[in-house]
């Protein structure tokens, strides 16, 4: 199979990922629920796994990395803690429905900056204008749909300025791009364990400053005596028992990235990104949304081809074992920014493990099956 | 008393100011305090031997982190509040 679905998930994992997984399945118990070895080596795990992802991610104190389920809870709780009924709050015109659709459960009322794809400064420009009314920003760093980075630092920036707090939603980027936490100074970074991250489904990570609100209440091995979650991270947010397996299998896929590097990944994305592009140039009648600019579109690519449904080629490339994702990719704000609502896009990932020659195969298949529809 | 335990203010605290003491070479172990010593149930701290007790804590206070009750344990390990 040529996998191009790893901004959904991840598939192909660094080999440490398994083992690690394995591991911690026959040695671990959970973390912060007893003094023996087996409670004991689960709560070292876990601490080791924040101290990678603070070292990655420029936290200044493992303590301020929160493990969630994906980035979706980690987003849940962030919201919660930024708005709440009636606030105004600032979002980027390329949010996915994790961040959409919680705003709107809050009740808050969603300022969307709709802005030309791939148009930075007309983003900025209108992000600032809109800020002021708002209390809240809530921007992804890439889209899922498209791969355009959105300018976060110059985001970030801005609402430090204005003493507005910021949510980023780094579902796209973590692994691939480099992240401050610290000096972007935001209010919260949430993101996936499964995707760029190369960990297992089922795990997520979120980066905060130390004012949040508990999106779970629960046991967590701390304060039991309080019946109020306790007062400090990551216990705060941390209830339940924690997905260890699946923490020592992120903490491999974060080893993997530290030691390769997220420039190196970054290169590996972008050289294969502009090779598929380079070959869809010649599939007729095909949309497709490449910018040409390494500095503002990741290693992801839509496309939408005429007269034939997204839906229907991708069918048509997973027969060849070519998998891909069709359709709205939960981003309808995306797509109505974007002008691609009513028909979606087909949209090729690309990971670490990716390799040249099926970029090109998928690529050339594309092209195949729309001149031989 | 034959070894103490400082009380952290979570078991990551506590996970970190073993790391720490056994950066500086003073051997420490994170462990759970008995509860009738800790004060909201349920907490962490770092164990050390007694004759490294006040430099453990110099040195867990030097990175940063805040040390909270004092729990000596002795050669029946018995517990005991030795400061709050």
């Amino acid at each position: 199979m040529i996998y191009l679905d790893s901004a959904a998930t991840s598939l192909q994992k660094p080999e440490g990922v398994q083992y690690a997984v394995i591991k911690a399945m026959c040695s671990m118990a959970s973390p912060g629920r007893g003094s023996h070895a087996a409670a004991m080596a689960a709560s070292d795990e876990c601490f080791v796994c924040r101290e990678a992802l603070a070292e990655l991610f420029r936290v200044p104190q493992p303590e301020n990395v929160v493990f969630t389920f994906n980035a979706t809870h980690g987003l849940n709780i962030a919201i919660r803690s930024v708005a709440g009924r009636g606030d105004r709050v600032l979002v980027s015109g390329y949010e996915h429905n994790s961040v959409t659709r919680p705003l709107r459960a809050v009740g808050a009322e969603i300022v969307a900056v709709k802005t030309p794809l791939f148009d930075t400064g007309a983003f900025l420009e209108e992000f600032e204008r809109r800020l002021p009314e708002c209390k809240a920003a809530v921007c992804t760093h890439v889209s899922n749909v498209f791969g355009f980075i959105l300018p976060v630092e110059e985001v970030a920036r801005m609402c430090r300025a204005a003493g507005k707090p910021l949510v980023i939603d780094a579902s796209q980027s973590a692994g691939v791009l480099d992240i401050d936490f610290q000096g972007l100074g935001a209010d919260f970074v949430a993101m996936p364990g499964h995707k760029g991250l190369l960990g297992p489904q089922g795990t997520g990570v979120l980066l905060c400053k130390n004012e949040a609100k508990p999106l779970l209440y629960g046991g967590s091995g701390s304060s039991s005596r309080i019946q109020d979650m306790p007062d400090f991270l990551p216990d705060r947010l941390e209830a339940g028992t924690h997905n260890v397996t699946g923490i020592a299998g992120l903490h491999a896929g974060v080893k993997y990235i530290l030691r390769r590097g997220t420039s190196s990944i970054r290169e590996h994305e972008r050289a294969l990104l502009e090779l598929t592009a380079g070959r869809l140039a010649a599939a007729p009648g095909l949309r497709l949304f490449y910018c040409g600019d390494p500095r503002r579109q990741s290693g992801v690519l839509s496309m939408a081809p005429e007269g034939m449904y997204c839906e229907t080629l991708g069918e048509r490339l997973g027969q060849r074992g070519i998998a891909v994702r069709c359709g709205l990719h939960c981003a309808p704000l995306a797509h109505e920014t974007a002008g691609t609502v009513d028909g979606g896009t087909l949209r090729m990932s690309f990971s670490p493990f990716n390799s040249a020659e099926e970029c090109a195969a998928a690529a050339d298949a594309v092209v195949e099956i729309l001149k031989n529809p | 008393m034959q070894h103490y335990i400082i009380m952290c203010r979570s078991l990551t605290y506590a996970q970190r100011a073993s790391r720490a003491l056994e950066r500086a070479g003073i051997f420490a172990s994170t462990t759970k305090a008995p509860q009738e010593v800790t004060k909201e149930g349920c907490n962490y701290g770092v164990k050390v031997r007694a004759r490294d007790l006040d430099r453990a804590i110099d040195l867990i206070r030097n990175v940063g982190l805040p040390t909270g009750r004092i729990i000596g344990l002795d050669e029946y390990g018995r517990a005991l509040v030795v400061s709050e």
